[in-house]
């Protein structure tokens, strides 16, 4: 094998390794946050396991969103857009269970 | 003209910013599907505040096995659109072929796990109204709730599949080159569809596992 093959190869497995590896360790976080969410189910904690479940969601679609999106990376424009989703959101629900959890009927 | 070249469309002047205003639009795209799919959860929060046993009841009789097989095909489906995007930056053809294809497979694996698991729930009589099974009745509530926001979540997903495969064939076909900015708006598309279900799982499979 040539100098220059040997050269290309190396080259091409760092470009491997330096695509996977981010987008991988994000993955096995997801997984191992999954497997923390679904075991957590079974435990007798009340109310406490819906609220534990959604918060292993926010932080599972946190890193979805900041690794695997490149939200990271990306210019503040987008950044804006993408709360600007959030912020509606949290305000829809403010104001709607504003209104139901202060009924007295 | 190269195939850089002929990726690059009117009015960008190179490609970097070509691919930041697809994904802009895209964003924008999403925050409004944001709240269409928060208004489902708002609703499924405010009748579980007042049918807690009810929707605890229904929880349980959903299936966890068909549901966790599918958070996992979502997650790892996420990586190799992750992966098939960042081939294509880079202008590895190949790689973002293969991750393309792997995608694709594994969302239709998807769906065909949820229609296993709508088949199990329909033998089972869990469809809201006549004949259903369990009481008090606001568990048809959470059932509701199920069919909607499966059934929206599978439409959006089956979108996304037939969109990886259009790409998929335009790339083989070499009708449109790889790093142009194509994969950008399809890959966030693909990462929003496997969020929503990371929000329906908890909702659906686990809220009555205790």
């Amino acid at each position: 094998m040539s100098q220059n093959e040997t050269e290309d190869r190396q080259r091409s497995s760092a470009l491997a390794w330096r695509l996977w590896k981010g987008p991988g360790l994000t993955w096995l976080a997801l997984v191992a946050l999954f497997a923390v969410s679904l075991g957590s189910a079974y435990l007798p904690l009340g109310a406490g396991n819906l609220a534990l479940n959604l918060l292993i969601a926010i932080i599972m679609i946190g890193l979805l969103v900041i690794f695997l999106m490149d939200l990271k990376n990306a210019k503040t424009i987008i950044r804006v857009v993408a709360a600007a989703g959030l912020f509606w959101t949290i305000f829809m629900f403010a104001l709607i269970f504003n209104d139901y959890l202060s009924r007295t009927y | 003209m190269t195939e850089t070249a002929g990726a690059l469309r009117e009015p960008w002047p190179d490609l970097r910013l070509q691919r930041e205003g697809v994904g802009l639009g895209m964003w924008i795209f999403l925050a409004s599907e944001v709240l269409f799919f928060g208004s489902l959860f708002c609703g499924y929060a405010v009748y579980r505040t007042f049918n807690v046993e009810a929707f605890r009841i229904a929880g349980a009789h959903t299936e966890i096995v068909y549901g966790s097989i599918n958070t996992v095909l979502l997650l790892t489906s996420s990586l190799t659109m992750t992966i098939a995007l960042r081939a294509a930056t880079a202008e590895l053809r190949n790689l973002t072929l293969y991750c393309l294809a792997a995608t694709a497979a594994l969302g239709a694996a998807f769906v065909l796990c949820k229609g296993l698991e709508y088949h199990e729930d329909l033998k089972q009589h869990l469809f809201p109204g006549l004949h259903f099974p369990l009481s008090p009745p606001a568990t048809q509530m959470f059932w509701g709730f199920y069919w909607i926001m499966t059934g929206i979540h599978a439409v959006h997903l089956t979108g996304g599949i037939v969109v990886v495969l259009v790409v998929f064939t335009l790339f083989k076909r070499r009708v449109i080159p790889v790093q142009g900015s194509t994969m950008e708006g399809v890959a966030i598309y693909w990462h929003f569809v496997d969020s929503v279900w990371l929000v329906l799982y908890p909702l659906l499979y686990l809220a009555g596992r205790p």
